[in-house]
């Protein structure tokens, strides 16, 4: 440690040596307790200032400066809110198939007896295949 | 010391947790709002940048990671927005070389605590722009030779420099105020 480097951080950091860099602390604080007539001019003009800066009033944030900083953060998820897809229902299919099967069975009802046998046999077989009994045998009042 | 607690509250914070987002808000604000305010000279344009600043952390919440410390990282968007401004200025003002704002005090002025502290303010704002940041960020907020290096982006080396030359300056020009007073 130099004079002239002890001045210069004399100068640059105040005169509060643990205001210094660590690595040049302890031989400035010896310097400094060697020879204290040396830099005592420069200690006083510098600790006049750090007193001064010391006095300055701190700059504190406004209730409505607080409040819109707070309120433009992100704001929390919601767990009922918003737009939801729907969930997948299990028994969507059973009640479309139903339909289905309704479908058939009422246009089977009110269609014309006069078409084909064959045909007949036909959708008779894909009708109690789709739900599951006779309808014609539930239309004579004999399902159990 | 307030990294891990930082960590949290950012993580509390960026899921929108109220009460992080406050502690957050009243932690770093003030000093956000004072670095701004001794650079830029002006409460408005100070609270302005504060804003600014905020809503860019509130965007990099979620994709936070703790390189820095969040008051460092936050300090140096900040400066960086005022640099920005007094930029602008610059250039609205073609031709016109800043300024030193005349701080010294009028013979007929008392040199009372008010009118001191308002020269001080004139000078600090009237000094290049970064020598005013290191002079606030360690005089004034005292942070550490390596935060306030690392919020300006310069060596601490550099650093010191500056500082001395702030110094310098504004123990010149408030001394030659005194004198005439």
């Amino acid at each position: 440690m130099t004079e002239d480097r002890l001045i210069e951080l004399i100068e640059s950091w105040g005169a509060d040596p643990s205001a210094f860099p660590e690595a040049e602390r302890a031989a400035a604080r010896a310097l400094l307790a060697a020879n204290p007539a040396r830099f005592a001019a420069a200690m006083a003009e510098a600790r006049a200032l750090d007193e001064a800066l010391a006095r300055m009033p701190d700059v504190l944030p406004s209730a409505a400066l607080t409040e819109a900083l707070v309120a433009s953060a992100p704001k929390p998820k919601r767990a009922g809110g918003g737009f939801r897809l729907p969930k997948f229902a299990p028994w969507a299919p059973a009640s479309g198939a139903a339909a289905l099967a309704a479908g058939l069975f009422m246009g089977l009802m009110v269609a014309p007896t006069a078409s084909a046998d064959s045909d007949t046999d036909d959708v008779q077989a894909l009708l109690e295949e789709a739900i599951g009994y006779d309808p014609a045998a539930l239309s004579e009042g004999i399902v159990e | 010391m307030a990294f891990s607690s930082d960590l949290d509250q950012i993580t509390r914070a960026a899921a929108g947790d109220p009460a992080a987002v406050r502690a957050l808000v009243n932690r770093y604000s003030p000093g956000v709002l004072s670095l701004a305010t001794r650079m830029l000279s002006d409460r408005g344009e100070a609270e302005d940048v504060t804003q600014e600043t905020f809503i860019r952390a509130w965007k990099a919440l979620p994709d936070w990671e703790p390189r820095a410390k969040f008051s460092t990282w936050l300090h140096r968007v900040a400066l960086n927005l005022c640099y920005d401004r007094l930029r602008k200025r610059r250039e609205s003002l073609p031709g016109e070389l800043p300024d030193l704002a005349d701080t010294r005090l009028a013979p007929h002025e008392a040199l009372d605590q008010s009118q001191r502290v308002r020269a001080i303010e004139a000078a600090i704002g009237a000094l290049p722009e970064r020598q005013s940041a290191a002079l606030t960020l360690c005089a004034l907020q005292g942070h550490s030779q390596a935060e306030a290096a690392e919020i300006m982006d310069v060596s601490v080396e550099a650093l010191e420099s500056l500082l001395a030359r702030a110094r310098r300056t504004l123990r010149a020009h408030l001394l030659e105020g005194s004198q005439s007073a």
